[in-house]
């Protein structure tokens, strides 16, 4: 045996003295290092939080507040209102007004509770904390009035705002509904809603009630409850008529009517009189001393409320009424034209953040009041709580009344519901009391001062008063100084009455930004854009511009993220990617911040807050917004401006998107924005004027040391190139693929029809040398030698079979089958390789035809006759035989079928036709024996000798030929394993042919070959298939990133053009179309197989290690071939 | 990159037909308020609240969908006693698209009428006590730089404004003078060519100024011509000359109270029509002011301004209308028992009634009425 390392070329890639390998590793080591630091310190410029110093003197911490002196003097003039004994006027003179006035004069003897007290809860929508409070004590009440319905004209139109939550809740919990009938459009009262209507034709009024009827019984109510106001008094008539025809037409299909009634000027602008006789209830609406336009005064002091009770006994019987006991509280603002509503949680929370010393009620109001201070204003505050509920409840409960209205559900004092549950109000135990005392917290947010950045603290803590018992029967509270705690919401920023600023969420983009800041650049306006860092990341010149044209910058998240749903660490993540990106690219930090996903409300829940909180921890100046037209989800470029037009009643923070989508309507709305609020008088300011924070503090220059900057800088850059060389290349490939897919299919088509012809030619039989090396083949040698020699074939034949020094009995099973067929021959070698062996044959062989085929490989009885045809014409010097898949058993087997199927049927047919073909299969092929010998026979430097003989062939300028008809049979592997194996030998083999022929690439001497079939392998088989992982990882990392739309495209591409492949090919192989649906799952599980190999091909031949003929295990799984 | 190709390809496209904001016109002359010569003008007063300044576009625009018209003017106050000029109604007014008519009311808090004159009394006006704020008054509107229209001390020859001739003398005659010349009218003449003579020199050329009376004298006689004795509150005393006016302006109210009596709207224009036509010829006429409250035991209103859109397209020098769209309280009263009763309203919206908004959005909806106002240069 000769050693090929002395005559042989060196074995392709073979780095005998192994120098090779420890250079590149070394390199490979050293270049890991590099990256690893690298990427260790990007990932600590993301983790360490930046230093955001924004200065503690501009940070609004807390709120600010102050106590305020003079508190006594306030409260005084608060209380002079007081005085003002509005119920006089009204005061009955008649005798049974008088006589029932007389019992009323003991009301501080109250009756014990009626068992039949109507409890009715007033409702909003629009109050999350109401739902809350509903749902939680909705045992406690007996109706719940929510604010569905509005009379909006004169002619009758109702327009209903129900809430099937709210529905769905009262009947499970026995509550009878009563919505509640407004006149109240748009803020402001309509009298002419109520006046049109009644003065109306019968017609309209009866096509009301009807309307009217059919939306409470599609609300399953149990009646409705009317609050008109500001009505005409010379409508009276009118207005009671209509009523009363209402009452009626309710009372029909046993629903009720109950009517508010002001307890003010208005108290009789009603016939009360007439109207009691068909009214079931009247709503007396105690919570209403003080309006909110009104200077400080008490909401429902006790001597005015009681005042009006006793008025109330003069019209109609006491059980008609029920009195509205208020539980909200008044926040008047030196800043501000009228009160602003707030809860009894948030009056707590003012007076305990203004570390008031205390805050108590005292006669004659018994409604406790104080003052504070933020930086900018005076407040005073009026509320109502558990004690004054209490001196309410008893008034009531003694004037006999049918029962109580709250005033309003979520605004309360939690403890209203313990004294709802006091046995008997009249003789309140000191254990009950007791309970008043302790103020338990809660997880119900609470809000302090007004305006749109805000800052967290989500501390509770339990808090004391103390509740007395007066001499004159009335209670009396003193908060002193442990107030409760509740999670606060601490606002500023609100900013003048006609200042507005705009906001743009989720950009930059480079279609709409541009546009918007143009837009803004015409206008001379200051806007602010919360940037996603992912957008901000692809579009660094639209960041710098925005910053160029004087705007602010935000920070939205690196991906949108909702806060909510993220770990701490990664909202730390977000933020910090973002804040290093835009530092890097505009020099400056910022420190406003907007979450993602908070356009539905403002927090309600103390969970909502703990993420604000971490974010305010790290220095952000939170930022939300209160004029959200929805513009997102395109409603009309007319409904984006009208949406603005009615939020800015209450708003002044804009927000609208400049970016997530088709923003078209947004960039037709903006003009027409800002024209409207410039008419309006109002000026658009930066949100830095609105926050009292110069410019330069929200953003200020960098001032993290340089070199985090710069590796926050290059880290960026590297990914963002790196993720655009993917997309790049998937583009490109996609291309390419694209335009061979066509080019096979053309090709593929042209040579069918010239094979077709070409088989209407006279039969060619030379007599033919057939050689098969074996080793180890005991299995499958005997039903191989079988297949070859029962043959149609009509010309001469041996058959050689070279056993390459196998262990097994190989020999035997070869012998026994030349005894019974003289045609066989069997040669032995030591064992030296399939090219050796293969070479041993072609010696030992005498014709000049010679057929070449695997040891496990079955031949159709057509199979020599159509293989030789080819080589009729002399120029021809090899043709490859046609190889299928014989065994199918297991998926594995199946998915290569089809990828035999594809590669005859198309590529090969393709190649064949402009005579590029690459390999011809040693397991399937006819080559002439000159032409053999000119292409210098089988080389000993490859695994692949048949690729590299090919090559060669092509080299001696020989044709190669492909004949479908020589169909050859042959043994797939069943596991993974083994095909790894096998393409592993198949992959380092075409590697070091293409190696070793690396000259043919690209070179015009070789035609198709250099310029399409050798690039095609180059490209497809080693390049595309190495480089998926890659860019399949980036790809789904930028997935998770939100580009999966960009992609879908492409991948759709893929699979379509491997379907339309794999398609074509069963045609043209004549099988069953839908076998070719295997090729989907085939991309998913065979390309990382494929990619596994090709590096493992990479890395062996780096190390320039030997690789020995590693060869698929056989099982002799083929069926034996039909005869 | 990601989208690159096909988003680079989309935004060629769309940039290629999205609308290019219209440039600046080129700049010409100072902006003139034409007479329309077809047609009127149709304008409002919207509920401006109590000193009738509180001027929103939301308040305007409600109305003008209410209406279905956009308004050719729009008209609120400026009271004496805020001492301002209200330059943000003004600019409100103006970007809206429609011309301000500013009532200029010479009187002091708390405004109330039947009052008698105050500190801002003619005499102290004509005396120029008050130079420096009119001067203040007309840099202001010179800033302001478009046209307006500028009633001041509207409504002299009534009784109820403490700058009517009622509380100047009424009667008394300058001696010596021949025919005789009433002391009320001059002050009021003097006083307001003062004004007019001030503003303009602070370059206010943009001030369009009405001369703007109630169309019956009160006190006088109804529907014909003054007995002598009232001679002197005849609208033409108080007429400061053709100098000082660019428009004839008149205040047409139909029942307002209702202890008023009800009256068709023709009588109300036509004599009183004739009466401001004579007296100066060659002005155009405006209704400065023109309403009606819902009464329906008396008369229709929906009638009424039916009545009123068919009536004043007669008159061809009638080249605007401003309707007083307002709701007010009126005092409380107590009965027998002495309960106190809420006072009626005087509802003079045009939505008082679902059928009064009919027969006005009829009536404007014609094309006679004009919805914006001509600027000439």
């Amino acid at each position: 045996m000769k050693d090929p390392l002395d005559n042989a070329p060196l074995f392709v890639f073979l780095d005998p003295k192994g120098r090779r390998w420890p250079r590149l590793r070394r390199l490979l080591v050293l270049l890991g290092v590099l990256v690893f630091l690298a990427v260790v310190l990007f990932l600590q410029a993301l983790f360490v939080n930046p230093q955001l110093r924004l200065p503690a003197s501009v940070r609004r911490m807390k709120g600010q507040l102050k106590a305020i002196e003079q508190q006594e003097a306030r409260k005084e003039s608060a209380a002079e209102k007081a005085t003002d004994e509005s119920w006089r006027k009204f005061y009955p003179m008649t005798a049974t007004g008088q006589e029932r006035i007389a019992k009323l004069r003991e009301i501080l003897h109250p009756k014990p509770q009626k068992f039949s007290e109507i409890r009715l809860g007033f409702y909003t929508n629009w109050d999350p904390n109401a739902f809350e409070s509903l749902e939680k004590h909705a045992d406690q009440l007996t109706h719940v009035c929510p604010d569905w319905m509005t009379l909006t004209d004169g002619l009758g139109t109702l327009k209903v705002d129900g809430d099937p939550r709210v529905q769905r809740l009262a009947a499970a919990k026995g509550l009878v509904l009563m919505p509640l009938l407004t006149n109240e459009v748009d803020d402001a009262w309509s009298p002419e809603a109520v006046e049109g209507l009644a003065m109306g034709s019968d017609d309209q009024k009866n096509a009301f009630i009807v309307n009217l009827l059919a939306q409470l019984q599609a609300m399953k109510a149990g009646g409705v409850v009317i609050d008109w106001e500001e009505i005409d008094p010379q409508r009276q008539k009118d207005i009671t008529d209509l009523l009363i025809k209402m009452a009626d037409a309710l009372h029909a299909v046993d629903k009720e009517l109950w009517v508010e009634i002001q307890m003010s000027d208005e108290f009789n602008v009603l016939d009360l009189e007439r109207l009691a006789e068909h009214a079931d209830h009247y709503i007396a609406m105690l919570d209403d001393e003080t309006s909110e336009t009104d200077p400080p005064g008490p909401i429902a002091s006790q001597d005015w409320f009681e005042g009006w009770l006793h008025t109330l006994a003069g019209y109609g019987e006491p059980d008609l009424w029920i009195g509205t006991i208020g539980v909200y509280g008044y926040d008047w603002s030196s800043g501000r034209k009228t009160a602003k509503m707030i809860t009894f949680g948030d009056a707590m929370s003012r007076a305990s953040y203004a570390e008031l010393p205390r805050v108590d009620s005292q006669a004659p109001m018994y409604n406790p009041i104080y003052s504070y201070q933020d930086p900018q204003h005076d407040h005073t505050v009026c509320f109502l709580d558990a004690v004054t509920f209490l001196n309410e409840l008893r008034a009531i409960r003694a004037a006999d009344l049918g029962g109580i209205a709250i005033g309003r559900l979520g605004q309360e004092d939690p403890q209203i519901w313990d004294v709802l549950g006091f046995k008997d109000t009249d003789n309140v135990t000191p254990e009950e009391l007791a309970e008043l005392d302790h103020m338990k917290s809660s997880d119900m947010v609470t809000n302090v001062d007004e305006g749109e950045a805000i800052t967290v603290d989500d501390t509770q803590e339990d808090g004391r008063r103390t509740v007395k018992l007066e001499k004159n029967g009335r209670y009396t509270v003193e908060y002193s100084p442990d107030f409760p705690r509740y999670p606060t919401i601490f606002h500023y920023g609100s900013g003048g009455e006609h200042q507005v600023a705009l906001t743009f969420d989720d950009g930059p983009d480079p279609k709409w930004t541009p546009m918007v800041l143009d837009i803004l650049k015409k206008y001379n306006i200051k806007a602010t854009f919360f940037l996603v860092g992912s957008q901000a990341e692809q579009y660094p010149n639209l960041v710098r511009r925005i910053v160029a044209e004087g705007h602010l910058i935000g920070n939205h998240t690196y991906t949108h993220a909702n806060l909510a749903a993220i770990p701490g660490k990664q909202v730390e993540l977000e933020l910090n990617a973002t804040q290093r990106l835009i530092e890097s690219i505009t020099g400056r930090s910022v420190t406003l911040f907007r979450p993602p996903y908070n356009a539905d409300s403002s927090p309600s829940h103390a969970d909502e807050l703990e993420p604000l909180e971490k974010v305010h921890d790290m220095g952000y100046e939170i930022i939300m917004e209160n004029i959200d037209p929805e513009d997102w989800a395109r409603p009309g470029t007319d409904v984006i401006v009208d949406r603005v037009k009615e939020l800015r009643r209450d708003g002044s923070l804009i927000l609208l998107h400049d970016a997530g989508g088709n923003r078209e309507q947004t960039v037709a709305a903006l003009p027409q924005i800002i024209d409207w609020l410039q008419t309006r008088g109002d000026t658009i300011v930066p949100l830095s004027t609105l926050l009292h924070i110069p410019y330069n503090e929200l953003m200020p220059p960098v001032d993290s040391d340089p070199v985090t900057l710069l590796v926050a800088g290059s880290g960026f850059m590297i990914w963002h190139w790196t993720v655009e060389f993917c997309w790049a290349f998937m583009i490109a490939a996609t291309a390419l693929i694209v335009l061979r897919t066509i080019l096979v299919a053309v090709l593929a088509a042209r040579h069918y029809r010239r094979e077709r012809k070409l088989s209407e030619d006279a039969p060619y039989t030379p007599p033919l040398s057939v050689i098969i090396a074996a080793y180890n083949e005991e299995k499958v040698i005997a039903a191989t030698l079988r297949a070859v020699t029962d043959t149609d074939y009509p010309g001469e034949f041996e058959v050689v079979v070279i056993d390459d020094g196998s262990q097994d009995q190989t020999v035997r099973e070869v012998e026994k089958a030349a005894l019974t067929d003289k045609r066989i021959r069997l040669v032995r070698q030591a064992n030296g390789g399939k090219s050796e062996a293969l070479r041993t044959g072609v010696a030992h062989s005498v014709f000049d035809t010679l057929v070449f085929l695997d040891a496990d490989t079955h031949f159709d009885r057509r199979t020599f006759g159509e293989l030789v045809k080819p080589l009729r014409d002399p120029k021809v010097g090899a043709v490859s035989g046609h190889a299928k898949v014989g065994n199918l058993r297991t998926f594995i087997a199946r998915c290569q079928s089809l990828e035999y199927i594809c590669g005859f049927n198309l590529d090969r047919r393709a190649y064949a036709q402009w005579n590029c073909i690459t390999v011809v299969p040693g397991a399937v092929s006819a080559i002439r024996r000159s032409a053999l010998e000119e292409a210098g026979g089988f080389c000993l430097d490859t695994l692949a000798e048949d690729t590299d003989l090919t090559l060669c062939l092509h080299k001696a300028d020989y044709r190669v030929e492909y004949s479908s008809g020589a169909i050859a049979w042959t043994e797939a592997p069943e596991s993974a394993r083994a095909l790894t194996r096998q393409r592993f030998r198949w992959a380092f083999g075409t590697l070091q042919c293409l190696w070793k022929h690396r000259d043919m690439v690209f070179n015009p001497q070789f035609g198709a070959l250099g310029w399409f079939s050798l690039p095609s392998v180059w490209f497809f088989q080693i390049i595309l298939v190495a480089l998926t992982p890659v860019v399949d990882g980036l790809l789904i990392i930028s997935l998770i990133l939100g580009g999966w739309s960009a992609m879908w495209f492409y991948v759709l591409i893929f699979l379509v053009m491997d379907l339309i492949l794999a398609v074509l090919a069963c045609g043209l192989d004549g099988d069953k179309l839908y076998k070719s649906w295997i090729i989907l799952p085939m991309r998913i599980i065979y390309r990382p197989l494929l990619s596994w190999v090709i590096w493992k091909a990479l890395y062996r031949a780096s190390k320039g290690a030997w690789v020995t003929w590693h060869k698929t295990e056989r099982t002799a799984s083929m069926p034996v071939r039909a005869a | 990159m990601k989208r690159a190709l096909a988003l680079t390809a989309c935004a060629l496209a769309f940039a290629a037909c999205s609308r290019q904001p219209a440039a600046p016109p080129p700049p010409r002359g100072p902006e003139k308020l034409l007479v329309p010569e077809k047609g009127a003008y149709t304008g409002a007063f919207i509920d401006f609240g109590d000193t009738e300044d509180d001027v929103t576009v939301e308040g305007i625009e409600a109305f003008e969908k209410m209406v279905g018209k956009h308004q050719a003017i729009v008209a609120s106050s400026s009271y004496w006693g805020e001492q301002c000029f209200p330059t943000a109604n003004l600019l409100c007014i103006w970007r809206h698209g429609s011309i301000p008519l500013v009532y200029w009311s010479p009187w002091d808090r708390p405004y109330d009428e039947d009052q008698g004159p105050d500190k801002f009394s003619l005499v102290n006006i004509a005396a120029g006590k008050w130079d420096a704020y009119i001067d203040h008054w007309g840099d202001a509107a010179a800033a302001f730089g478009h046209p307006f229209m500028v009633s001041f001390a509207n409504e002299m020859n009534g009784q109820w404004f403490p700058w009517s001739g009622m509380f100047y003398g009424q009667d008394k005659v300058i001696p010596g003078t021949k025919p005789p010349k009433y002391v009320a009218p001059e002050i009021f003449k003097a006083a307001y060519r003062r004004v007019v003579d001030r503003v303009r020199a602070r370059g206010a050329t943009n001030v369009v100024w009405v001369f703007h009376a109630m169309n019956y004298s009160m006190p006088q006689a109804m529907g014909g011509a003054y007995p002598a004795a009232m001679e002197w509150n005849k609208m033409g005393q108080y007429y400061p000359g053709p100098k000082y006016v660019d428009w004839l302006g008149m205040s047409v109210y139909g029942q307002q109270y209702v202890e008023d009596n009800w009256s068709p709207f023709e009588p109300l224009l036509d004599w009183p029509y004739t009466e401001i036509t004579t007296m100066e010829p060659n002005k155009p006429v405006m209704l400065a002011e023109w309403g009606i409250g819902e009464f329906p035991q008396f008369g229709s209103k929906s009638g009424f301004i039916t009545e009123a859109f068919n009536v004043m397209k007669r008159y061809p020098k009638l080249k605007a209308a401003v309707f007083w769209n307002e709701r007010w309280q009126n005092e409380p009263s107590y009965d027998d028992n002495g309960i106190y009763h809420d006072g009626g309203y005087s509802d003079l919206r045009v939505n008082s009634t679902p059928a009064s908004l009919a027969a006005y959005r009829k009536g404007v909806g014609e094309p006679f009425w004009l919805g914006f106002p001509l600027i000439g240069h």
